[in-house]
């Protein structure tokens, strides 16, 4: 039978992509044998090609209009306090990796003060200091993402940090990315990767911020591994502005026993995407995310959760919710798998959506694929207006109708925010959540909106 | 005999929990066990109704003239054996009626008798439901969902009284009941009892025992049977505590 | 009524008691298809031209397309030339009365427990019989006729009532729809046409039993119904095949039209043949299912109980156009041994307040894999529209897969959707508590599977209540201890 291919799931990446790398590779950091891992990427790159809506976890996002054009690294530039300085979460003590479009900045970076054994440095560091691990590391994620195989042929700025077994960081430690825009469109590719060890503990602080208005693509991996009773408590905050996408591929593994616990709050951007492939390796294992999800009008938000529990015994729960107001775009696609032989695995996903604006769009996807029998997992979604019930409620007791509308969107997504475990986390992305509403309207602590709620 | 337990020992997750229980129970009497928490007396009650887990390692059961050991679970409930649980389960969308019918006839037809009518099962039901104070809604719910403890409990009674076993085990079916909801229970309990018919009574306290009086109370401490005697040893036992009595027991 | 346990303990030991075969003289084209293929089918049925036109262009369309690959099943690729797309038993014309039906079929229904006779137990339905590629007979089409209502075989319908065939087929389902449906709209071989009048309420329920029985074949029916305004109609279908190593195809098209305040309940009962233990032989049932709702308030509801088939992958649908219309989807799925379901429903909303209601039960045993896959979407238009589904997925054993895969698309804010899934698994309390009570393990899981289910069986009529209860006990056999 004659077939022919009707629908394609990928496209060829821009050939610009191709002459960009064979201009700049030779210049980036690392021998022979950085330039061959390098190369290797951009052909796996080269044959993934990049999704299309026919893929089925590009479903709901044109990315090929955002990304497959001419861009370039950024060429350096200074950057002032005043531009950092907003964003400088954690208070005095905590130690800080500062990126400037994908570089490492070392002047408002801060690594005093780390106990014995700990590793916070930069990759170029670690590819000389510890080759071997570095290059195991960086194959190990091959996850036929398109996104990823780029991030590699690109890998330049980005870190490695280790906890040592049973070492607990008293102050937590931030990773701020940052990225200006510029002229023409520009993109970075940086990648960490952190190490939790054994009964270790600590707190992350991820923050994505943008500079200026401007096509900026920013492909961030992240690849966590937490051993045997760590714990990993990691806020996220991301604020593009107009223009600004920001792709990130969050890969990690859970040890017995581990526990991690993730809150994100996303506000802005042409396009925000939060991939996380989170895999429960060990037994009684905990993982808890949560995230609150932002977008307005030409905006669009992205949360892909695919939650493995490979081991039984294991607790998950995920509650992300969003905020659509006019002409915004959600995306969630939740998926949690029970692998075979997992059993007393408990596992909950929840997907809360608000829809504000007359044009929203919200599209959503939880699902769940068991192979194990002994196990209690369910989800739920729910996609629609405030309930006028509430609205009611405040109006009857006074309020006018955008402030109460305002006091019951903030406790919709108060709700995740009270998750951030860092305080000054908490406080930025509450100023975050006041601005987008727009209103100098209420005391949080307003008793109306406990009733409310 | 009705029941002979002879040397029994039975372990849970290679736990050993029932170290040489011996007793014999002739119909027309009821025994009540009696002892702390912990002590092996709902091991015996699973023992007894065959539920998988809980292995025996050594002894015997004789139910009338079987090997009950060699039993499945719902082979010794058509034999008559009847085990009123602790925690009774809740089934969703099976109807309180619909599986009392599907269980009675399932006996019924293992003893060679024709399946009840529907009018003849719905009378005894509602008459047996109305002695226990059972509401005609609750009948027609679903399987113990939603039911209260009081409820379950009185659920219980009533499917004994339907499927009018030869030996009941009541397993803790005092716990969690008001003293108006006790009172009914043992009246359900003592409206059953017949010369053909025995009881075990397992319980904590002596409470149910004012109004269901046994013929002999044993107490069990420890995974075996540590006295035997009439009714005045609950009594004995309600005064001193089992702390007080175990440290007899000890001396 | 039988209880579940009762009909379950009646039909104990034979595990697919539907699997044997006619010895009927029969009729059929050589494997293959090309477009001579399609032209010797459409002449053969006397068609006429326009309808002839309609299948090239769809066998065209088909042949542009490609095999579907997004569903969660496996199956080594089928062979479309080595079907045959034709299989009829032998007989001069339609038989005129039903007393003219050839012993031999009759027999087969008879074995199927549905006697061709407007008597007795089916005195309250009635039905079209198809066998293998045609339409073998219809009962009361009198008592129908009085009332205006049309009830007989796609290819009758084609004949006698042309501007209503021409005018809806493929309106729900466009030729082009999908890979599946192409082919079906190339070569269906026959089907059910109903048409209820307006303001008339169909006062039996309706119903068509398939069979296929020749081997080598596919069946490709193709149903329409019709309700118009202020009409209801209840809709029943059956299904069985004999039990063959090889794979059969079935690809069917069912396609319900209702108009202003029209409503049309649309039960299935599937049960073709699930393939053997280790997963030999057994159906390929690739169906596209779809209704419109067309008019105003009106309300199209889909039952159904799949415990067959090899391979299931259908979502029967409702496009929910008229303002004020209701969808309905009640399903339960059962797979057990090497049997493989991608089940569920679309709901697509586009008019105003709009509701639409999703119940599946699946229960996965034995090593088999049971997905649902849903879609509810909700367009800019819908304003005010409603979505409820509950999934709830059922394992017994520890080597089949259960899984849900909705997809909720939300383009208007005044609309509310709430979709909740659980998985869980018979616990072991419940087990023995049955068997306390002195029910065997094989009827607890039975009795505990129906309660599970009970909501969607409440939705069957009563006529198959009976039935469905009876194949989830059935299909279910061996699969515990």
């Amino acid at each position: 039978m004659a077939v022919v291919a009707s629908r394609r799931r990928r496209v060829d990446p821009d050939p610009s992509f191709f002459a960009l790398h064979r201009a700049i590779a030779p210049q980036l950091w690392g021998g022979a044998e950085w330039a061959a891992l390098r190369t290797r990427a951009l052909e796996r790159f080269r044959a993934l090609g990049i999704p299309t809506r026919r893929d089925e976890s590009w479903k709901f996002t044109d990315v090929v209009r955002i990304v497959n054009r001419p861009m370039r690294p950024a060429e350096p530039r200074p950057l002032p306090f005043a531009e950092v300085r907003p964003y400088l979460l954690g208070g005095s003590e905590a130690v800080r990796l500062v990126f400037l479009d994908g570089r490492l900045v070392p002047e408002w970076s801060r690594t005093e003060g780390l106990p014995a054994g700990a590793i916070v440095e930069s990759l170029a560091d670690t590819a000389r200091t510890r080759p071997e691990a570095l290059a195991r590391a960086l194959e190990a994620l091959d996850d036929g993402r398109a996104f990823t195989a780029l991030n590699a042929a690109f890998l330049d700025g980005g870190a490695w940090i280790e906890i040592p077994e049973g070492v607990a960081l008293a102050a937590p430690l931030q990773l701020l990315f940052l990225s200006a825009a510029r002229e023409e469109a520009v993109m970075a590719h940086p990648r960490c990767i952190l190490r939790v060890g054994r009964n270790a503990a600590l707190t992350l602080l991820e923050t994505h911020a943008g500079l200026g208005e401007g096509a900026v693509l920013a492909n961030v991996v992240l690849q966590l591994a937490l051993g045997e009773g760590a714990r990993l408590d990691h806020d996220r905050i991301a604020r593009a502005p107009r223009g600004h996408a920001l792709l990130v591929k969050l890969d990690g593994s859970l040890g017995a026993g581990a526990r991690y616990r993730q809150t994100t709050v996303v506000v802005g951007g042409a396009l925000v995407r939060n991939e996380h492939e989170v895999r429960i390796e060990g037994p009684e294992a905990e993982c808890l995310l949560s995230g609150v999800a932002m977008p307005r009008a030409g905006e669009q938000v992205d949360t892909l959760v695919r939650l493995h529990h490979c081991a039984g015994g294991s607790h998950s729960d995920q509650h992300f919710k969003s905020i659509v107001e006019d002409r915004g775009h959600h995306a969630f696609a939740g998926k949690i798998i029970v692998h075979r032989g997992a059993l007393k695995t408990n596992a909950y996903q929840k997907n809360d959506n608000l829809l504000l604006g007359a044009d929203a769009e919200v599209d959503t996807k939880p699902e769940l694929e068991i192979y194990a029998d002994d196990v209690k997992c369910s989800h739920g979604a729910t996609c629609g207006e405030l309930d006028a019930s509430a609205l009611f409620y405040l109006r009857a007791r006074g309020l006018d109708p955008e402030t109460a509308r305002a006091l019951l969107v903030y406790a919709f997504a108060e709700e995740v925010i009270a998750r951030l475990t860092e305080p000054s986390a908490r406080a930025f992305a509450e100023r975050m959540l006041l601005e987008r509403l727009g209103s100098d309207f209420v005391s949080p602590e307003s008793e109306l909106l406990a009733e409310a709620r | 005999m009705l029941l002979e337990i002879e040397n029994l020992h039975a372990s849970v997750e290679g736990k050993p929990i029932l170290k040489g229980v011996s007793l014999a129970i002739a119909p027309g009497e009821v025994h009540a066990i009696m002892g702390p928490n912990g002590s092996g007396k709902s091991t015996l009650a699973f023992v007894l109704a065959g539920r998988e887990g809980y292995e025996v390692t050594e002894g015997s059961i004789r139910f009338g003239d079987e090997d009950l050991l060699a039993m499945e679970p719902e082979e010794r409930a058509r034999a008559g054996l009847f085990l009123a649980m602790q925690y009774p389960v809740e089934i969703p969308g099976v109807g309180n009626l619909y599986f009392l019918r599907q269980a009675l006839n399932a006996i019924r037809k293992a003893r060679g008798l024709e399946e009840i009518s529907a009018a003849e099962f719905m009378r005894k039901a509602r008459e047996e439901a109305r002695r226990l104070g059972i509401g005609e809604d609750l009948l027609k719910r679903d399987l113990n969902v939603g039911f209260s403890g009081g409820e379950k409990k009185r659920n219980e009674i009533l499917q004994m009284a339907l499927l009018e076993p030869r030996l009941a085990v009541l397993d803790e079916t005092d716990s969690g009941l008001d003293i108006d909801a006790l009172r009914t229970v043992a009246e359900g309990v003592n409206r059953m009892r017949r010369p053909d018919r025995a009881f075990l009574v397992i319980t904590h306290y002596q409470r149910l025992l004012e109004y269901i009086v046994p013929d002999v109370v044993h107490v069990m401490v420890d995974g075996r049977i540590r006295r035997t005697g009439g009714p005045e040893l609950a009594r004995e036992l309600e005064e001193r505590g089992y702390e007080g009595f175990l440290g007899r027991l000890a001396a | 009524m039988a209880t579940a346990i009762e009909t379950v303990r009646e039909v104990t030991g034979s595990e697919y008691k539907y699997g044997f075969t006619t010895p009927v003289e029969e009729e059929r084209f050589p494997p293959g298809l090309d477009e001579d293929v399609i032209r010797r089918l459409s002449a053969r049925k006397q068609e006429p031209a326009w309808l002839t036109e309609w299948r090239l262009a769809a066998y065209r369309r088909w042949r542009q397309m490609e095999m579907p690959d997004w569903q969660k099943v496996k199956f080594p690729p089928i062979d479309f030339q080595a079907i045959s797309y034709f299989a009829a038993p032998k007989q001069k014309q339609r038989p005129k009365s039903l007393d003219e039906i050839d012993p031999e079929i009759r027999r087969t229904y008879d074995k199927l427990g549905i006697p061709i006779r407007e008597q007795e137990i089916l005195a309250g339905v009635a039905v079209d019989y198809v066998f293998d590629s045609v339409s073998v007979a219809t009962t009361f089409k009198r008592k129908l006729e009085e009332l205006g209502i049309i009830f007989c075989s796609i290819s009758e319908a084609v004949r006698e009532h042309p501007e209503l065939v021409r005018k809806y087929l493929g309106s729900v389902v466009p030729p082009g729809d999908n890979f599946f449906a192409a082919l079906n709209s190339a070569v269906f071989s026959d089907g059910s046409f109903v048409y209820v009048p307006k303001g008339v309420r169909c006062p039996m329920e309706l119903s068509t039993y398939f069979r296929i029985n020749a081997a080598g074949t596919g069946q490709f029916e193709r149903t329409l119904i019709i309700a118009d305004e202020g009409s209801y109609v209840s809709y029943l279908e059956g299904c069985t095949a004999p039990m063959r190593d090889e794979h059969q195809l079935h690809a069917a098209v069912v396609e319900l039209i209702a108009l202003d305040d029209a409503e049309i309940k649309y039960s299935t009962v599937q049960n073709w043949y699930p393939g053997d233990r280790e997963g030999r032989g057994g159906v390929y049932n690739f169906v596209t299912k779809r209704g419109l709702c067309r008019g105003k308030r009106a309300k199209i509801s889909w039952t159904q109980v799949e415990t067959g088939s090899a391979i299931t992958w259908k979502y029967p649908s409702c496009i929910l156009q008229g303002d004020d219309s209701v969808g309905e989807f009640y399903s339960v799925a059962v797979t057990n041994h090497h049997q493989q379901a991608d089940t569920g429903t679309k709901m697509i909303h586009i008019g105003k307040r709009t509701r639409s209601r999703i119940v599946s039960k699946g229960i996965a045993a034995g090593r088999s894999d049971n997905t649902y896959r849903g879609l509810v979407r909700i367009l800019r238009s819908a304003e005010g529209a409603r979505n409820h589904t509950q999934c709830d997925s059922l394992l017994i054993g520890e080597h089949c897969g259960a899984h849900t895969v909705p997809y909720i698309e939300v383009e208007n804010r005044t609309a509310r959707c709430e979709h909740e899934a659980t998985t869980s698994k018979i616990s072991e309390d419940q087990l023995f508590y049955c068997r306390q009570r002195g029910i065997s393990e094989e009827d607890a899981v039975a009795l505990i599977v129906n309660g599970f289910c009970r909501e969607v069986m409440n939705e069957l009529p009563m006529e198959f209540a009976v039935e469905a209860k009876k194949l989830l006990g059935i299909s279910l056999e061996g699969s515990v201890g």
